[in-house]
């Protein structure tokens, strides 16, 4: 096993690759109760086209969810039990490109890990099980509609995107979901679920190696090589639709401003230009922009509002959004502001002030065992060590962002989703 | 494991020394009684206070200073438990030793925080209107924003039918035509009369000393007039008959709450047996009784649990359910609690209910948030500051005493929130 201190961050990272292709991330903390384990697969929603062993697959959309649903069963059961009566918790979550399978647990470390690996790499589905989730899974569709976050984001996506699958919800709809057999799961598992297309990551006070023999003992020893994904690529940056409404019964509107970017680069790269875009979206619009006071002292955001930013295979969109009387207002004063913070630049004490602030705010979360070993699942994946973060803040300059805030400027590709309250007149 | 402090009569700084959390916390709360009269004063007060200091008068500024700060954050922190309301500020920073040399991250929290709470921007002797009128604005939209997130608007919806006259049927943030009559002067007013006469209640974790902690709070102290008692906790008493209310709603997924009374609260020796018996019946922990039947079995719903409200008496279920299955998952959701009031309880269900609890409560020292949570919260409730006893307690529980928690209870108001059908 590699180890790497960082003694800036008081953090050692051990990390090492299996014979069956696994990558393997431990982060000691030594002193804490609880230890969280994350098994993540390089297969999210957006993966319902790929190749295997010559053949093209086209699956419903929806089925990264549904498998993650089904997994917990075993031929013997649900595994759920097995893990509260260690004490554990587990849970799992479906995103764009990736799924992860997780429990945090403050005793019986290595039986729960060992019940971890054993569980996602064993597929079990009857056709009575898959109907059976059908229900539960079209009432989490049902939830998910009912809930305005979701919604408008779904609508966004919809509207900002025409080839690429981020235009589909992550859950998939009543009507795909109805499609989905244990076929499609069982051919998904062996397409993805393979220990050449995964990681494992531990965050608590636990022995590396140990982690790294229990890896060893419960997966094969050898194992096939992936699907080979072909997701569609979006051909255009411009968006085929400007604005996306939608009623709801919520008391105020609400709103979701997409600015679409060309996609990251893999590995460091693509980790920096997130860095510099996050930074070119706290210029713009963050708490200490000209633009956030103006906006919250006339009344026209609250603090609901913020901005972020959505990246995955093949896609990236500047995020911003909240609930407000008048979005169109917004919108049209953040796409101006934009124009304008092009043109003039940004000032050498806002970028040194908005880095220290990114750096101390990055430390800090190194506390939130979930968070961080969600971003070294996600860094590791497209090839970057997350502990590296310090070095790659320094490297970004105020040029970088400038840069960014010009080619955000000049990009065609923006769409508004706004959801409105039943009854009110946009 | 807990330091307590006395900074003046009626402010007390307690901490935790903590070396192992790249981050510490600061609370400041005014402890107060809830109250239909000053709900929606306590509730806006620390969104005006953040709006600008002397030193930073507007929101920019505040931003600016904490950017500086190395990101740090301050919230509002605005607490209900049981009959008592609190209303203040959290702050989170990055220890001392993160930081470049000379930086003063604690230091400089404290003193901002301090800068926040005692010099706010005024004008001629209050709130700045534009200042109170916007975060007005936006309490207002928050109160009603409650309507969007449906389980929480019938979790609500609950409390308001079966707690009339109680405190526990008030909103935390107070109502829309509250909010509406404060004004700057008499949000003021209110301002005064906390910094002068109501408890406070510091929490810090993070590696520094009480004492240095202490010494960077002293201005707090000045200006304290006669202070007024910790308000009492007392429990939910029913006024009005057993009843179901339903509403009718435009959703796609149909809400169902039931409220259950219980003599049983927090300080009753009961109260463990109580506290097991919900995690056992409808907790957190997925094989709980209702997760189990109601959804597992049955998918039924995706989403179903019940909270215990120990400073009241109160056992709450929730579930989100299809219209048409409404009263199907209500006949369900008793039929468990009576198979647990028979004692049709398993070993393993006794052992994983307690056993998630052990689990939270071992993991209660990982973070400064959660300490922070737990015993700023037990403070108020009158819960167990010593976990170690506390633990104790959860493990001597037998199942016969968790019978005798299930029997004590008795519904009270089923409310249903019905989508149209098709």
């Amino acid at each position: 096993m590699k180890q790497i201190h960082y003694p800036r961050l008081e953090e050692t990272l051990y990390s090492t690759v299996l014979e069956n292709g696994l990558r393997v991330l431990v982060l000691p903390k030594p002193g804490f109760s609880r230890k969280i384990a994350y098994f993540v697969t390089d297969f999210g929603s957006i993966h319902t086209e790929f190749s295997l062993d010559g053949q093209l697959h086209r699956v419903p959309a929806g089925i990264a969810h549904y498998l993650e649903h089904k997994l917990f069963d075993m031929p013997r059961g649900d595994v759920t039990p097995e893990f509260a009566a260690l004490g554990a918790n587990p849970n799992a979550f479906t995103g764009y490109d990736m799924t992860a399978y997780y429990f945090s647990c403050t005793d019986h470390f290595s039986q729960c890990l060992q019940l971890l690996l054993e569980f996602v790499s064993t597929p079990y589905f009857t056709d009575e099980s898959v109907e059976k989730e059908r229900g539960i899974i079209a009432q989490e569709i049902m939830m998910c509609d009912d809930t305005s976050e979701n919604r408008v984001f779904d609508n966004l996506a919809r509207g900002a995107y025409q080839e690429h699958p981020v235009a589909v919800p992550i859950l998939g709809t009543q009507e795909s979901i109805a499609a989905i057999t244990k076929e499609d799961l069982y051919l998904c598992h062996r397409a993805f679920y393979t220990p050449k297309n995964m990681l494992l990551c531990v965050v608590g006070d636990v022995d590396p190696h140990q982690v790294e023999d229990i890896a060893m003992r419960i997966l094969p020893e050898t194992a096939p090589m992936p699907a080979v994904k072909r997701t569609p690529r979006e051909q255009s940056l411009d968006t085929p639709q400007k604005e996306v409404q939608e009623q709801m019964e919520i008391s105020m509107p609400t709103f979701l401003l997409g600015l679409k970017i060309p996609p990251m680069a893999w590995g460091e790269e693509g980790i920096r230009q997130e860095f510099v875009t996050d930074l070119a979206v706290e210029a713009l619009l963050g708490e200490s922009s000209e633009l956030y006071m103006q906006l919250y002292d006339s009344g026209l955001i609250d603090s609901s509002f913020g901005g972020s930013f959505e990246s995955m295979d093949g896609a990236a969109m500047v995020l911003c959004g909240g609930d407000s009387q008048k979005p169109r207002q917004v919108r049209d004063a953040v796409l101006r502001r934009l124009q304008t913070l092009a043109q003039t630049g940004i000032r050498e004490e806002d970028f040194r002030r908005m880095k220290k602030s990114a750096l101390g705010r990055r430390i800090r979360d190194l506390s939130s065992f979930e968070s961080t070993c969600y971003r070294l699942c996600a860094c590791k994946l497209t090839g970057f060590d997350y502990l590296e973060f310090p070095r790659l803040f320094a490297s970004v300059t105020k040029e970088d962002v400038q840069k960014c805030l010009q080619d955000m400027a000049q990009t065609p590709g923006h769409c508004l989703s706004i959801i409105y309250p039943k009854g009110d007149n946009p | 494991m807990i330091q307590t402090v006395s900074l003046a009569p009626g402010i007390t700084l307690r901490c935790i020394r903590q070396s192992r959390f790249k981050h510490s916390c600061l609370s400041l709360q005014f402890v107060t009684a809830l109250e239909e009269s000053s709900a929606a004063l306590n509730a806006l007060l620390p969104t005006v206070l953040l709006r600008g200091c002397q030193k930073a008068p507007n929101i920019r500024a505040v931003t600016a200073c904490l950017d500086e700060n190395y990101g740090s954050s301050v919230s509002t922190l605005v607490r209900r438990v049981g009959d008592i309301q609190t209303t203040g500020l959290y702050c989170s920073f990055l220890e001392d030793r993160f930081a470049q040399e000379g930086d003063r991250v604690l230091e400089e929290a404290v003193s901002f925080l301090l800068e926040l709470v005692l010099r706010p921007v005024t004008r001629d002797g209050v709130f700045l209107p534009e200042y109170v009128e916007g975060e007005k604005n936006n309490l207002i939209a928050t109160i009603e924003s409650e309507m969007n997130d449906k389980r929480s608007y019938a979790a609500a919806q609950l409390r308001r039918k079966m707690c009339q006259g109680d405190s526990f049927a008030l909103s935390r943030l107070g109502t829309v035509q509250q909010v509406r009559a404060i004004t700057p002067a008499g949000l003021h007013a209110k301002y005064r009369q906390l910094l002068s006469t109501a408890p406070v209640d510091v929490f810090y974790v993070g590696s520094a000393q009480p004492q240095e902690v202490a010494r960077l709070l002293q201005p707090l102290a000045q200006g304290r007039g006669r202070v007024l008692p910790r308000p009492n906790q007392s429990p939910f008493l029913p006024k009005i008959p057993s009843q179901t209310v339903r509403e009718p709603m435009d959703v796609t997924q149909g809400k169902l709450c039931m409220g259950f009374v219980t003599d049983i609260v927090t300080g009753s020796s009961l109260h463990p047996a109580m506290q097991i018996l919900c995690a056992l019946y409808g907790g957190a922990s997925p094989i709980s009784k209702l997760f189990v039947q109601v959804r597992e079995k049955q998918s039924l719903c995706y989403d179903i649990g019940a909270g215990y409200y120990g400073t009241k008496g109160i056992l709450m279920v929730s579930a989100g359910v299809e219209t048409r299955n409404l009263d199907r998952t209500r006949r369900e959701v008793l039929r468990q609690l009576e198979l647990c009031q028979k004692g049709d309880i398993t070993r393993q269900e006794l052992d994983a209910a307690k056993e998630s609890y052990f689990s939270s409560l071992r993991a209660l020292p990982d973070s400064p948030g959660s300490l922070e949570g737990y015993f700023g919260t037990a403070l108020l409730s009158g819960g167990e500051m010593d976990v170690q006893a506390y633990r104790e307690s959860l493990e001597r529980v037998t199942l016969e005493q968790v019978v005798q928690a299930a029997k004590s209870l008795k519904l009270h108001t089923t409310y249903c929130l019905e989508g149209e059908e098709e």
